[in-house]
């Protein structure tokens, strides 16, 4: 305090400050104290480049909250959503993080970009506050041994041998290129990518990263282009997946364009219009293709005046998630949550039943490729319960 | 031997934006002394203020070039205004300030103007209607679009009215006077501040172009978009020597050249290294960058 005297001054006056609001805000007897909301943080960005994911996200916490809420909330409290944006940058998460436990979250359940979820895990962890991830998908998440990460989405390297797959048995490539941005989810989905293909006995030709943020990468396509493979996968996100498509398109390049989860988000039909046509993403489904989520489609809609996202129905599981644990520990301490969320069996969820692994991985991931048809997304095909591909069109 | 000409088509049309774009830097540190960190903001919201007159005159009945022809008008008149205004209010009360003070300014305006787009447009991407078709020829198996072709031949016109202007015309010798003394300059009865906010007006106006024709071209535009091509134009202007005019032009297609063979046969991960290895070799055989030799007269 000795070292700066202005800021000790502020200090006492926030202080005092402090001690008048909380005076007039509950300084009243009433029973507002018996309904405190249980709040449950919700880290996603907020601003720049994939806010309007983010923002898909929030939404969806808000509305299970609401929906919770309107039948009685959880332990009679109503659940409130804290969002905060965590920008997809390491170094806000961990302020984002930090911001969250300061306001008094019990548990954490969103998170987009994993490397910002990632250090938002590590601080969290120091509290044993528990981090329901709905769409980082890097294997590292889970895997540094935290009793409190769970996550409803599945993992990169379970994605990475499903395109394999795709790549091999349905499109018969014998060579393939594939493309990173060098962020830690899309360098872990093309690892694990390459590591199924050679496995598979593919030629992989082409396994490096571009810049993100560049406009033109034409100079890469063709590159890669010269060097003849049958597929190219691009594991980074939507912004550059529709520039890379549109380029490819104008480049007049021969191989099938296919991307990663990330690919799949309006912004990349906008810019890529019609050369997106033929190009297949690998994903979790959206909303609109699990038979589950018709109710929630319609009330994400009407309730936000345009339809949820590509991550939205695993947030709104995600919430649903903690609000049954948090039901099943009677408790809203941390470490209760945790234990609870570790017995969840079979919860009913609008993406499927949902169960966690001794990691916190959902037990029962699934994967679908999509196409874009007429400059909409549509699903093409899925693996049936005995390997084979089957088509969904 | 066919890639590298594909490679080359591709390193021109990137390199035309930077060109564009760095011809701003480099007449304003040319004239003040300052490297306006601005200018890769003003390049964006020249591509809003098209994007925003394209969607509106999209739901009208004008036919479409001529839609074209008035948002290509109004952002670039608009951007030119706004580099005045930010001359006036931001800049030209420093000028006679501690040259860190203008130049923490313009940092300042850097983070303003992309905020406030962020503010007004939000955060997400926008994308321009698709009005340039993927139409294109090709020579001996390398892809040239047509849209590409049109762009470079704009973006060379403007640059060559630019040169004539300041060589040819007397608000471009005043630019030039001004740019070798001031002080004499202002004795001679030119017009200073005047002359600045002229060569802001140039400067924006033509980031605007770049801007509204990036946003035809590859159609998605983000607040954001001014920070990466702004630095590497700013790059292009060192490279070429700082202040010189042919010098930007060369330095703009250079980087952007690099920038593609960079990408092409060494690794696209690396592009940003390759550029500045580059920038450093030149700058150390040739400190005043490739054509800044006359350090008296900068222009």
């Amino acid at each position: 305090m000795r070292l700066n005297g202005m800021r000790g001054a502020a200090g006492l006056a926030a202080f005092a400050l402090a001690i008048t609001l909380t005076g007039t805000l509950t300084g009243g007897p009433g029973p507002a104290r018996a309904a405190e909301p249980i709040k449950i943080g919700v880290p996603a960005p907020l601003s720049g480049a994939y806010a309007s994911a983010g923002i898909d996200i929030v939404n969806a916490a808000k509305l299970a909250a609401d929906q919770i809420n309107a039948k009685g909330g959880v332990l009679g409290r109503p659940l409130a959503i804290v969002p905060e944006d965590d920008a997809c940058d390491a170094q806000t998460a961990v302020q984002a993080a930090q911001k969250l436990i300061d306001s008094g979250v019990v548990a954490v359940a969103g998170g987009y970009c994993s490397g910002a979820a990632l250090p938002e895990l590590s601080t969290l962890h120091r509290r044993n506050i528990p981090y329901v991830l709905d769409a980082s998908t890097n294997p590292q998440l889970t895997e540094m041994g935290y009793k409190d990460a769970f996550r409803t989405i599945g993992r990169d390297d379970e994605q990475g041998p499903f395109a394999a797959s795709f790549m091999t048995n349905v499109l018969h490539a014998k060579r393939a290129a594939v493309i990173n941005d060098n962020t830690t989810y899309s360098k872990g989905l093309a690892v694990a990518t390459v590591a199924a293909l050679k496995k598979d006995g593919v030629d992989v030709v082409y396994n490096n990263a571009i810049t993100p943020g560049q406009m033109d990468y034409s100079p890469v396509l063709t590159r890669v282009a010269a060097l003849n493979p049958d597929v190219i996968y691009f594991t980074g996100y939507f912004a550059e997946g529709g520039l890379m498509v549109k380029e490819s398109r104008q480049l007049n390049l021969k191989p099938v364009f296919m991307g990663g989860d990330s690919n799949q988000d309006p912004t990349l039909l906008k810019t890529a219009g019609s050369a997106a046509n033929g190009m297949f993403i690998t994903t979790a489904p959206l909303p609109q293709f699990l038979s589950g989520a018709k109710d929630f489609v319609d009330d994400y809609t009407q309730k936000f005046g345009h339809g949820p996202g590509p991550y939205s129905a695993y947030e709104y599981d995600s919430i649903g998630v903690v609000a049954k644990a948090i039901a099943d520990a009677k408790s809203t301490a941390p470490q209760a949550i945790n234990a609870a969320l570790a017995q969840i069996r079979d919860y009913p969820g609008i993406t499927g039943n949902i169960s966690f692994n001794e990691k916190g991985d959902r037990s029962v991931a699934v994967y679908i490729v999509i196409t874009v048809k007429n400059d909409q997304f549509a699903p093409y095909m899925r693996l049936d319960a005995q390997g084979q591909w089957v088509s969904m069109q | 031997m066919q890639a590298f000409f594909q490679f080359t088509v591709e390193g021109l049309t990137i390199g035309a934006f930077y060109a564009l774009v760095a011809l701003g830097y480099t007449m304003v540190y040319g004239i003040i002394r300052l490297i306006n960190f601005a200018h890769g903001d003003i390049f964006m919201v020249g591509a809003f203020l098209g994007w925003t007159l394209l969607i509106t005159l999209a739901g009208t009945h004008l036919p479409m070039a001529l839609a074209l022809l008035v948002a290509f008008a109004v952002a670039l008149i608009g951007s030119g205004a706004l580099g005045v205004l930010i001359d006036r209010v931001a800049y030209q009360p420093l000028l006679s300030a501690p040259r860190l003070s203008i130049l923490i300014t313009a940092l300042g305006v850097s983070l303003a103007l992309e905020n406030g787009v962020l503010l007004i447009y939000g955060p997400g991407f926008l994308t321009y209607p698709p009005l340039l078709s993927s139409a294109g020829f090709a020579i001996d198996g390398v892809q040239v679009s047509y849209a590409q072709t049109v762009m470079f031949i704009i973006s060379l016109l403007l640059m060559v009215a630019l040169y004539l202007f300041v060589q040819r015309t007397f608000i471009g010798t005043a630019m030039r006077a001004l740019a070798v003394d001031q002080d004499a300059a202002r004795l001679m009865g030119i017009d200073v501040e005047r002359i600045i906010q002229i060569t802001f007006f140039v400067g924006s106006f033509l980031a605007a172009a770049a801007g509204v024709m990036e946003g035809l071209y590859y159609t998605q535009i983000s607040f954001f978009m001014g920070f990466l091509l702004g630095l590497r134009a700013f790059t292009a202007a060192v490279l070429g020597g700082i202040g010189n005019i042919p010098g930007a032009m060369a330095g703009g297609l250079l980087i952007g050249l690099l920038e593609s063979y960079g990408a092409g046969y060494i690794s696209s991960r690396w592009t940003d290294v390759f550029v500045f290895l580059v920038l450093i070799g030149v700058l150390v055989i040739k400190p005043t960058g490739l054509f800044g030799e006359r350090v008296v007269e900068r222009m």
